[in-house]
């Protein structure tokens, strides 16, 4: 669903790599974290599947569209077919709640029936019917949040990315941000979700992809404890190079002579 | 660069023959209704401009006052010019001929003037047209018109002369017509010895005025396509202001996959609306502040006469209709310009 192959991108003035020789295949319906600290590059990676960047080298293919193909006047009909949810929520602040969700269906041509159909089941879905005609700045952060996640998902992509869609909430608010997005994951859609926040990895058990300096280190398919300095793999691997554990790599052989 | 080693089991041909068909698939999937679009796009940009009615208030506004300038402008340089036009058709070269000269000479010497070119038109007048004349205008003048026997008026006739009043194309060359009177032996034959000819006398007000409708014509012109200039400047500055702040939104709209027309649409629907406002409002202003002025201008000589009857008579919609074209034309060119700039960026 999600493909990305040794995909490199520096920006320009910089001498070091946002993202290097990044490999990442995320199966249909799967839900990853991306994890990492800042300027690990998962912003980059994520910029790269909105195709907001272009990378230096690599392939990436996102549900079946390789993104060398897809020309700047195909941009806007590429991103029709994502869910994008925003750290930031993004949301268009002269227009109401029920505007804003009909906006994404509108410039993918729907008529005005199918969108008056859709729109109040989708703010059913985030809980937010009685919000419609409210502006976003009458909402709190996780309304409006509720609000993005309902534009992202009434075309009914098959892949939703969110970029720390948790970052500015509460902690009550993210767990309920992060109980829709598993809802919306249990309805088939593949997520990936970029975060810095431990709790939510550690509570929801799924996929974890670690990045730092612009490579991922880690990759744990079941999740677990995450830190971002000790990813299980890297825990591993010193805790079996302590003196006396007993997984301790054996030495080379030599050769006998 | 692809390291097939990293890819799944597919081949990488496989992949991408998928990849390019997913293309192709999403080429196909917008389905097009270019006028359930342009309807959006209207009704998105007449929200807009209500949502944010302070800033189109400032915007049509500010678009009102410079059509405002541009139509005092424009007005100021067809006055000018009338004006000075008027003044040039009233200056005329006098030739006075002698007393009791007769109808049938001065039609002779009429036809051996009207051959040349520079002539616009000659009128005559034998003594007793130009008594007649003098009595019109002085006919409220009692004092005058009680000593006017027919004694005194057998003597005025004997006395005056008799008159051909020439009106020219070009006062700048009058030396083909000097060449006639000077030269022509009939008009030596019949000239006044005692009033020579008006030509020479009014030179100089005779080209202070020419020079005058000469400013009037390309400096009225320059002014307004310098007006034209900065008011377009101005209206494009404050529209660019108005968008500018909205940046963001038009970021937002491209993230979510709107298509540049569908982004841009209400942004000139909005400053179409503001050039249509702004238009019926300069308009108005304009007439009745210019109904209102025109008879005092007219009381100093000014001619008013061609934009008053403009204004009076049925073409009064055609103006109207020419401001609310220019707002909307300029209000869409600023928007589209300043929009162009954050949909490229983002």
């Amino acid at each position: 669903m999600i493909l990305l192959d040794s995909v490199s991108k520096t920006y320009p003035g910089d001498e070091k790599p946002a993202l290097d020789e990044v490999s990442l295949h995320i199966e249909p319906n799967e839900f990853v974290f991306l994890v990492g600290k800042s300027g690990a590059g998962k912003s980059t990676l994520m910029k790269m599947i909105t195709k907001e960047e272009v990378p230096d080298s690599g392939k990436i293919i996102i549900g079946g569209i390789d993104l060398d193909y897809v020309k700047k006047r195909h941009i806007p009909g590429y991103r029709r077919r994502l869910g994008v949810v925003f750290q930031d929520f993004k949301l268009l602040p002269r227009r109401t709640v029920y505007e804003n969700v009909a906006f994404a269906l509108e410039i993918a041509g729907m008529s005005g029936k199918e969108i008056r159909r859709t729109v109040p089941k989708v703010l059913e879905l985030v809980d937010l019917l009685d919000q419609a005609k409210k502006f976003p700045d009458q909402l709190s952060g996780g309304q409006q949040q509720r609000v993005s996640i309902a534009r992202s998902v009434a075309r009914q992509p098959k892949i939703l990315i969110a970029d720390e869609p948790t970052a500015n909430l509460d902690k009550l608010t993210t767990e309920e941000i992060i109980g829709l997005l598993k809802k919306i994951n249990d309805f088939g859609t593949t997520i990936l979700v970029t975060t810095h926040n431990e709790n939510i990895v550690n509570n929801l058990q799924k996929r974890v992809v670690t990045m730092k300096d612009g490579r991922i280190i880690d990759d744990q398919k079941n999740g677990g404890i995450y830190k971002l300095d000790e990813t299980p793999s890297l825990k591993l691997k010193r805790e079996m190079q302590a003196p006396g554990h007993a997984l301790k790599p054996r030495p080379k052989p030599r050769m006998i002579q | 660069m692809i390291r097939k080693n990293n890819l799944p089991k597919e081949s990488k041909k496989d992949l991408k023959k998928a990849a390019k068909k997913g293309l192709r698939t999403m080429r196909k999937t917008r389905a097009k209704h270019p006028l359930r679009e342009e309807g959006r796009i209207i009704k998105y940009g007449a929200k807009g401009f209500g949502r944010n009615i302070w800033l189109s208030s400032a915007a049509t506004i500010v678009m009102a006052i410079t059509l405002i300038i541009l139509f005092v402008t424009v007005v100021a340089s067809v006055i000018l010019t009338n004006t000075a036009n008027m003044m040039r058709d009233k200056i005329d070269i006098t030739i006075y001929f002698q007393p009791k000269t007769s109808a049938e000479t001065l039609g002779e010497l009429k036809n051996i003037i009207s051959k040349d070119g520079n002539i616009k038109s000659v009128v005559v007048s034998t003594s007793e047209e130009e008594y007649e004349k003098f009595l019109a205008e002085n006919a409220e003048s009692d004092e005058i018109l009680n000593v006017l026997d027919d004694e005194m008026k057998a003597l005025m006739i004997s006395k005056m002369q008799a008159t051909m009043r020439i009106k020219v194309y070009d006062v700048d060359n009058l030396d083909s017509i000097k060449n006639v009177v000077e030269k022509d032996e009939k008009f030596q034959k019949y000239l006044d010895e005692e009033m020579a000819p008006t030509y020479d006398v009014n030179q100089v007000e005779i080209a202070t005025i020419t020079s005058w409708a000469r400013i009037a014509r390309t400096g009225g012109l320059v002014l307004a396509i310098v007006f034209l200039v900065i008011s377009v400047l101005i209206i494009f500055s404050t529209i660019r202001m108005a968008i500018f702040s909205r940046r963001e939104e038009i970021y937002m709209m491209k993230l979510v996959g709107a298509d540049k027309h569908f982004i841009r649409g209400p942004f000139l629907v909005e400053a179409e609306i503001c050039g249509v406002i702004a238009g019926l409002i300069a308009a108005t202003v304009s007439y009745f502040g210019f109904m209102f002025l025109a008879p005092k201008l007219s009381g100093y000589g000014i001619n008013v006469d061609e934009i008053v009857t403009l204004l009076e008579s049925n073409k009064l919609i055609l103006v109207y209709l020419v401001f609310v074209g220019a707002g909307i034309i300029i209000g869409r060119v600023s928007a589209d310009l300043a929009v162009s700039k954050y949909l490229h960026k983002a």
